[in-house]
């Protein structure tokens, strides 16, 4: 059964994918080859006649301008073949839209398990592919390391000689095929010890406290009575499932709601922190909340909600995907930022998304050491940044900003952060837009993507064996188009007034989703049989809490089905009602008319203990942290140039261009700015509504580096860097908002697997203390903010030994900042010879954790500490300054330090600088490469028109800003010394060449 | 199929605002400013979901080709891009409102195909349309030389001797360009045709507005002969891949804080609107003069 179409290009056109492949080989891997061409392979499994796929062939599937295409095997000559399809079960978007293309030429429809599949064959041809003995390790290196991801595809290669030119690659169906009655399972609660056996046995990850709250509930008198009414005893598997879901670390945050006894082992005090979310993000937002009126909806929904203007409100929110990603980078990646797009979408009654931003965290792209990760970390770069170009482009968002990290620690697990931000209407159909609730009879309704076995029990099924039918479903592949067509159809929804309620299916899948929004109401009955399926043979409670992506759960009126269910044809979205929601208290699950389920809502609510964890903080000195000693380079040229080329500093134009950072036609300020459009600005700006001269500024910011002295400061340096990202650009002290993602390894104290847990737990406690004094400090609710606990992997190394590697405590901040008009908004590139050059703020010797001290492998004790006493008056004169339109360009120094910004801002802008170290603001600064390269807060890099000079400077009286240099037509960095003698000169064009070499030819 | 082509580029009066139709949905995403760009050059546009077109009746919400003067195919991923970009977008069309579509640009009236747009008018057959055939394949866009999607702004040098409506009176252009698969591509022949016939709108050039000849970035894509953008022989019938509906208002140019410093010293109002609205305000006074 089943038709295979191959598809290629003529043969004298060039293969820009096949190009990109051999190029990777030879990077990578050290591999050349002549050639690589690939084809584009289809296979029909569907009863349509030969004609059928005949017109499909000609019609859609091959162009005839640049294409060929046949159903014989159309590889000639190749020293080795490779052929790479999808595994049973995971997504192939591609075959999705063929079936649709065909069904729409053909006008037929596609029967249940019919399908088409896509895949690829690539035909490479080099001199050692053709050496006896060397070609299969060759062909099977770059299919397992560069083509095939094992989880979700599989691949065969084939040499010249054994190909077949009749066969060819053969058919090959990656159907699934689940030989599998649908049952519900009940569990033996006798005792808490079998419960937990049982719970062990089905991957239900209960904690070991939870199991007595578990049991007594399903033991209580009443309990059994009202379920026996419904044919239930024992609890079901789909009932624990639910309860399991919603428990996990992932949807409860037990980690930050959690106890924590703290003890700084230096000082001997102690004290019992119970809660870091309520004292540390709550209780600080709801107060700012009271103070500042533009802060709409906050810590309940999807995502935050700020006002924008009078009419329309802002709606962010931050997300990881760090494990999926670790394993399959380009799909987990994509899973992710279209996932995170859902939850502004699935805000309030709904918005409109406009921006999306990312942030990598990953080992070395060059490692070369011994550790073995799943991936490494320059394919996993490649794949987690495709990712994440295919979901916002394909979703017609714009990625306008994002940043990358590289360190050792990232190894065992990779940081993915995605960032969502939306607008919303203040009103639809006269009704608050962020407000949404869902009513006794309301219809419960599924909308988009169907369910399969995605995402169920998380990597816990990677453990399972693979039969060639088994879905590979634990790791995702997101369907942007299919996402795009459904947020089209929800919005035209929300504006016609049909929408009371909406959420999306994420984690925990329908369970949560239902469960939460079952709450508004106080009840729920859902019949689970009505669940559209991708294929037959899930159990239960897989239909319940699959997290097959591109669903939102809606809450309809009766009355407004009928129009719903239209505009759901419109849009060509599927929807179905598979419930209602009810006043009864109760969860009530029915399959085939059977309960399953039937639990109280409020189940979940009460008598589950917290989480509780040890936490030892022992300050930096006393760890054995002290300053290097270091003495002056004589090289001071050099250094800067070796600065710039280092991985965290150099430029990293290659991801930035594969992002469409302009679609909806609302950029302002874009990543890259300058002369040469290549130096990333402080923050980016967007003009969401195309009639409006209203901006929202955007930054984000990381430091995990100064988590290793005190996580404290790592926030604090962490926050107080966006706001000045976000000052820098022209945002305003009045509205400034901020999104918490913390990712940290894990604190549970264990003797063996986790020595340290102690004080990875202080550190987070630390943290956010931090997080807490500095938006009180500067005043900024938290819109969102989400955490990822356990940022941990074991490597194999040499010997086939097993090394624990943990990421640095590691906080992404999100800013944003409301602009009343984007003409006014600054840029950090220097903009004309002869304007003047200043420093705000004070150089301190603080270049603990810092780039500098990365370059010579040390850590240092003196992290940049931000002293908000010192800091703000300045930032509020900054502010009025460039409110005023009183300075030329502005940018915060950051990583890297003075050196390094002040080459940033001087290649911007094509001209030279020359700056007198002697004139920078400092205190306890004495050598010249402390000045240059310390990584102290609060500090500024700002340009200003002669004219303009005394104005500015009246308005920084008595402040830490001073006239240090003046920028200059020649193309040349000139420093003079503490002295006033000539330090070194660095011409423009040499640091960009030092800037952009380690990517530049990515 | 052939139309007669025979209706001149030089006038169509209408009494009122044009009506732009600007064609949504299936992953198409440029939607939003598109309906901005016209409406600032003065259309009156609506943003129009392709099966309003097609099933309007079975959703209460029937729309009509004829009713408008101006189409739109705009940029965004249409099916994903998946088996060619524009290329399921242009089947879709082609097979359920193809003779419609006809019918319009017979009618004298005019289409604009942006991106994903351009792509598929070039997979429909409408461009380049030689005397009129419009159902003919004959160029394609096909994978970008450096292998990857890419954001880019670029320079764009004006053909003044095509027939194009919508770049009369242009020069010089500058445009982002956002794709994917944008490299101009057809056999010697057709090229040859193409630039004879002065149906090259635009040329991808270098910032004194000199042909990139195939230079990169200046020419971001591979395009044979730094074809950014076609017209059909009438002039009437437009694609191209860089953006000018992203190009709404000053701000959006890369480099605008820039230019901002020279108007301020010179105490110069600073401008709004962005260089690619012309592009349509071309469109709209076609219906007008």
């Amino acid at each position: 059964m089943g038709v295979r179409l191959e598809i290629t290009l003529k043969p004298e056109l060039f293969d820009a994918e096949g190009e990109a492949i051999r190029r990777k080989a030879r990077d990578y891997f050290n591999i050349y080859l002549e050639e690589v061409r690939t084809i584009h392979v289809l296979t029909i499994d569907a009863d349509l006649t030969r004609e059928q796929i005949e017109s499909a062939r000609h019609r859609i599937f091959t162009n005839p301008v640049s294409q060929i295409s046949s159903f014989e095997p159309l590889a000639t000559t190749f020293d080795w073949a490779i052929w790479v399809g999808l595994r049973p079960g995971v997504r192939d978007n591609a075959g999705s839209t063929a079936v649709e293309a065909m069904e729409d030429l053909l006008k037929v429809r596609f029967q249940p398990g019919e399908a088409v599949y896509t895949s690829r064959l690539y035909l490479l041809r080099g001199e050692r592919l053709r050496k006896r003995g060397k070609g299969r390790r060759i062909a099977e290196s770059i299919a397992k390391e560069l083509l095939a991801n094992d989880l979700i595809q599989q691949w065969r290669v084939y040499s010249a000689e054994e190909w077949d030119p009749e066969q060819g690659i053969g058919i090959v169906i990656p159907k699934v095929r689940l030989a599998h009655q649908p049952t519900v399972d009940t569990f033996s609660i006798d005792s808490d010890e079998e419960l937990q056996r049982l719970s062990h046995q089905r991957n239900l990850a209960l904690h070991p406290r939870d199991i007595p709250v578990i049991r007594s509930y399903f033991l209580r008198a009443e309990v059994r009575a009202a379920r026996r009414d419904m044919g239930l005893s024992d609890p079901t598997d789909v009932e624990l499932e639910y309860i399991s879901q919603a428990r996990s670390d992932h949807c409860n945050h037990n980690t930050f709601r959690g106890k924590f006894f703290y003890r700084d082992l230096n000082t001997g005090e102690t004290e019992v922190v119970d809660n870091l979310f309520k004292t540390c993000i709550e209780a600080p937002t709801l107060d700012l909340q009271k103070k500042k009126d533009w802060v709409i909806s906050v810590l309940w929904d999807n995502a935050g909600v700020a006002r924008f203007d009078q009419d329309n409100y802002y709606v962010i929110t931050g997300e990881t995907h760090n494990s999926p990603s670790n394993m399959e980078a380009y799909g987990g990646a994509l899973t992710g930022i279209v996932g995170v797009y859902r939850d502004p979408m699935g805000t309030g009654k709904g918005s409109r998304l406009i921006a999306g931003t990312y942030g990598y965290c990953v080992g070395f792209r060059d490692y070369s050491g011994p550790l073995r990760p799943h991936l490494h970390p320059r394919r996993l770069l490649d794949g987690v940044i495709e990712g994440v170009r295919d979901g916002g482009n394909k979703s017609g968002i714009p990625t306008p900003y994002g940043q990358v990290f590289f360190d050792h620690g990232y190894m065992g697990k990779c940081l993915v952060f995605v960032t969502a931000v939306g607008m919303m209407p203040a009103q639809v159909a006269d009704t608050p837009c962020e407000e949404k609730t869902t009513t006794d009879a309301d219809l419960i309704l599924m909308c988009g993507g169907r369910v399969g076995k995605d995402g169920i029990h998380g990597v816990t099924a990677s453990s399972e064996i693979y039969s060639e039918h088994t879905p590979a479903g634990h790791v995702q592949i997101g369907d942007p188009y299919t996402q795009k067509k459904m947020l089209d159809f929800l919005l035209e929804a929300r504006d016609e007034g049909l929408i009371a309620f909406l959420t999306d299916n994420g984690g925990g899948g329908l369970s949560s989703s239902i469960g939460e929004s079952a709450l508004f109401s106080g009840g729920a009955m859902v019949e689970l049989e009505k669940v559209p399926l991708k294929y037959e043979g899930l159990d239960v409670w897989e239909i319940w809490v699959s997290e097959s992506q591109e669903r939102m759960t809606v809450a309809v009126k009766l009355h407004h089905l009928e129009r719903f269910m239209q505009l759901s044809r419109k849009h060509e979205v599927e929807s179905t009602v598979i419930g209602r929601y009810t006043d009864s208290g109760k969860l009530h699950l029915t399959y085939k008319g059977e309960t399953c389920a039937y639990v109280d809502l409020d189940l979940l609510e009460s008598g589950f203990p917290q989480w509780e964890f040890e936490a030892e903080w022992l300050p930096p000195r006393y760890r054995g942290f002290s300053e290097p000693v270091l003495g002056s380079p004589e090289d001071h040229r050099q250094i800067l140039l070796t600065m710039l080329s280092q991985p965290n500093i150099c430029s990293k134009e290659w991801i930035v261009r594969q992002y469409d950072h302009e679609v909806q036609g609302s950029s302002v300020i874009k990543h890259l700015v300058g002369v040469h459009q290549d130096v990333p600005s402080d923050a980016v700006v967007q003009r969401p509504h195309l009639d409006s001269p209203r901006g929202l500024a955007i930054t984000q910011a990381l430091n995990p580096t100064y988590s290793r002295v005190d996580a404290y400061h790592m926030v604090a340096s962490t926050i107080d860097e966006t706001v000045r990202r976000l000052l820098a650009v022209g945002g305003t002290f009045e509205h400034l908002a901020g999104v918490d993602n913390f990712c940290w390894p894990n604190i549970q104290y264990h003797p063996q697997s986790n020595p340290d847990g102690k004080f990875k737990a202080a550190q987070l406690v630390r943290a956010n203390w931090a997080l807490r004094d500095y938006c009180i400090g500067f005043g900024i609710p938290l819109l969102s903010g989400k955490d990822s606990m356990y940022v941990d992997g074991n490597l194999e190394g040499s010997f086939g030994e097993r090394h624990k590697v943990s990421g640095l405590e590691t906080l992404q901040f999100t800013g944003t900042s409301v602009i009343d008009d984007v003409r006014r908004c600054v840029t950090m590139d220097v903009k004309m010879a002869g304007d003047f050059l200043y420093v705000l703020g004070l150089t301190r010797d603080e270049l603990g954790g810092s780039e500098y001290y990365d370059l010579f492998n040390y850590t240092g004790l003196h992290v940049p500490q931000v002293r908000l006493e010192e800091v703000l008056p300045l930032y509020r004169a900054l502010e009025e300054a460039i409110g005023a339109e009183l300075v030329a360009s502005v940018h915060g120094i950051y990583r890297g330090g003075l050196g390094v910004h002040l080459a940033l801002v001087a290649m911007a802008g094509g001209f030279g600088l020359e700056v007198d170290l002697a004139l920078v603001p400092t205190e306890g600064v004495t050598r010249e490469d402390t000045l240059l390269y310390s990584e102290s807060a609060g500090r500024f890099i700002v340009t200003v028109a002669p004219e303009d000079q005394s104005d500015f400077e009246a308005r920084f009286r008595g402040l830490r800003c001073a006239k240090v240099g003046k920028v200059t037509e020649n193309d040349k960095l000139t420093v003079n010394d503490l002295n006033g003698n000539i330090l070194f000169g660095a011409g423009l064009q040499r640091c960009r060449s030092a800037w952009k070499k380690p990517f530049g030819n990515l | 199929m052939k139309g007669n082509g025979k209706v001149s580029a030089s006038s169509f009066h209408i009494p009122r605002s044009p009506r732009a139709l600007v064609l949504t949905g299936y992953g198409l995403n440029c939607d939003l400013e598109t309906t901005h760009a016209f409406e600032l050059a003065g259309a009156e546009a609506h943003r129009v979901h392709i099966n309003q077109l097609i099933i309007g009746e079975s959703i209460g919400e029937i729309v009509r080709l004829e009713d408008y003067e101006i189409v739109a195919f705009i940029g965004g991923f249409s099916w994903g891009d998946d088996h060619g970009a524009g290329v399921l977008l242009a089947t879709k069309l082609l097979y359920n409102i193809g003779e419609e579509m006809l019918a319009f640009i017979e009618a004298g009236k005019l289409v604009i195909g942006i991106c994903n747009g351009f792509q598929a008018l070039v997979n429909l057959g409408l461009l380049p349309g030689f005397d009129g055939d419009y159902r003919s394949r004959r160029v394609a866009l096909i994978w970008n030389d450096c292998g990857n999607f890419r954001d880019q702004w670029v320079h764009l040098r004006v053909n003044e001797d095509s027939r194009c409506v919508f770049t009369r009176g242009l020069e010089r252009l500058e445009l982002a360009v956002r794709h994917g698969e944008g490299k101009f591509y057809a056999e010697e022949p057709i090229i040859k045709r193409i630039l004879e016939e002065n149906q090259v709108v635009l040329r991808y050039a270098d910032k004194e507005g000199n042909p990139a000849k195939g230079r990169f970035p200046e020419n971001p894509n591979g395009s044979l002969e730094d074809i950014a953008g076609i017209c059909d022989s009438t002039g009437r019938v437009f694609g191209l891949m860089p953006h000018p509906e992203a190009f709404n208002h000053w701000t959006n140019h890369p480099e605008w804080t820039r230019q901002k410093e020279h108007y301020r010293r010179k105490r110069k109002p600073y401008p709004t609107e962005g260089g690619g609205i012309q592009i349509f305000r071309n469109a709209v006074n076609y219906f007008k003069h």
